[in-house]
């Protein structure tokens, strides 16, 4: 039997070598680790506006794109183009906007929301005529691996390109996930995509959130509409 | 004396685990990560390397650390190894090779809760050196992993009708009225294999619960 004196100094030696091992294994990869989430985050607004490439983007590639062909813009909750926010108390939304030859390719803007087990996050690209799916990803959530987890599957991701997210009337009606399968009778088919089986809530999530994020965006896109209707008379 | 490595003693150390003493279907441990992520092979490959890592490094450290320990707090140490292991793994995983991390998300964290991690700590590495603690630690790991392998095998191929992310089943069985069972994708699904699998070993093994 060992005396209490050994006993807390023993446990006081563990708990600084580790406690001390943990935060410099910590403190010396988180350079390395904001850089891998900042790249990520720029990786999946190319993917999202339709850059691909056959393997993997190494990371200079990543940043050489993004710096080439992505512009970000910053507007208010009225749906203008704003330098930075004149009133802080105004919200402040940002759109990733591609362009080729300095012709608008894509816009794509940040969802959030919440999902089954935690909030999910992901971006969501629209067409030049803000009315169609250009993409959908989602670079973090905490969804179960092989149910709610297929929403950053391609199959998941596929069902969106080209979807509508107004009507004819021209009014947001966003796009909704249903439960099983769109029946390919249905008249709003161009509004919905299919589910993912055995994860009902994360589906219902992706619904919510979609809508309130796309209307915070939608009186700048509204004008972006109507200005394509304008040039195209 | 010359000792190797893989004398027969410690063969045994590392075979075990893999057939007669397996952690899961012989000692019912690590059930519930057997339960989360076996929905596809790929998830069920990593968490077996990680835990492979994490379960020798802790079984190292423990047995160099063994007679050291005060009695009194023993399980408490072992528990801050483990833990503190874990935690390295993810952000070493999180600098290094994020794509996996993203991968398994939350359950890499949930390692530190694997009753096999902690029991072989207890149960092995406080009585052996730390080689025999290593292969130990390896073997566990493996066997762990082999049954997670297997479930995920059964759970995406009928689940989702592909192994290891290649789909299988063509289109003209699901044409002739085949369709995925979806049970598979859920948790029963993983506790019906599972049942299957430890009928099948024990008798195999002909291991049968004393009582």
């Amino acid at each position: 039997m060992r005396s209490d004196t050994y006993t807390i100094i023993f446990t006081m030696i563990v708990t600084v070598i580790l406690g001390l091992g943990l935060s410099i294994t910590a403190d010396s990869l988180r350079d390395k680790q904001v850089l891998n989430v900042e790249l990520d985050i720029k990786k999946n607004i190319l993917s999202v506006l339709g850059f691909k490439k056959d393997g993997k983007w190494s990371d200079e590639e990543v940043q050489l794109l993004y710096d080439k062909n992505i512009n970000e813009i910053i507007i208010n909750s009225a749906g203008q183009q704003v330098e930075e926010l004149s009133n802080s108390s105004d919200s402040r939304y940002t759109i990733y906007e591609s362009r080729k030859s300095n012709k608008i390719t894509g816009y794509a803007i940040p969802i959030a929301g919440k999902g089954l087990w935690g909030t999910m996050y992901g971006y969501f690209a629209i067409e030049p005529d803000a009315s169609t799916v250009k993409g959908i990803t989602f670079y973090k959530h905490k969804e179960t691996p092989g149910l709610g987890g297929e929403v950053d599957k391609d199959w998941f991701k596929n069902n969106f390109v080209g979807k509508k997210l107004v009507d004819i009337n021209g009014s947001l009606v966003s796009i909704e996930v249903v439960k099983g399968y769109v029946s390919s009778t249905d008249p709003n088919a161009k509004h919905k995509v299919d589910g993912i089986s055995g994860a009902t809530i994360t589906g219902k999530g992706v619904t919510t959130f979609l809508k309130s994020d796309l209307e915070k965006y939608e009186p700048y896109f509204a004008k972006i509409r109507k200005l394509n209707e304008i040039e195209s008379l | 004396m010359k000792l190797s490595l893989f004398n027969s003693k410690n063969k045994k150390i590392i075979k075990d685990p893999l057939m007669g003493e397996n952690p899961i279907s012989i000692h019912v441990l690590g059930i519930c990560s057997a339960l989360a992520i076996t929905t596809k092979i790929d998830t069920a490959v990593v968490m077996t390397i990680a835990v492979v890592a994490v379960l020798s490094i802790s079984n190292i450290v423990i047995s160099l650390l063994r007679n050291h320990i005060p009695n009194k707090v023993r399980i408490i140490v072992q528990m801050s190894v483990v833990a503190s292991l874990v935690i390295i793994t993810d952000q070493v995983l999180k600098a290094y090779m994020y794509d996996m991390s993203k991968l398994l998300g939350v359950f890499l964290g949930l390692i530190i809760t694997n009753c096999i991690v902690l029991g072989r700590a207890e149960a092995f590495a406080m009585q052996n050196s730390p080689s025999k603690a290593l292969l130990d630690g390896m073997g566990n790991g493996l066997g762990y992993g082999a049954i997670l392998i297997v479930v995920a095998f059964f759970r995406e191929l009928f689940g989702f009708g592909s192994i290891y992310g290649v789909p299988v089943i063509t289109e003209t069985i699901f044409m002739s009225g085949y369709e995925n069972n979806g049970l598979m994708i859920l948790s029963p699904g993983a506790f019906f294999i599972l049942g299957l699998i430890v009928w099948a070993h024990r008798s195999y093994t002909k291991v049968i619960d004393k009582d």
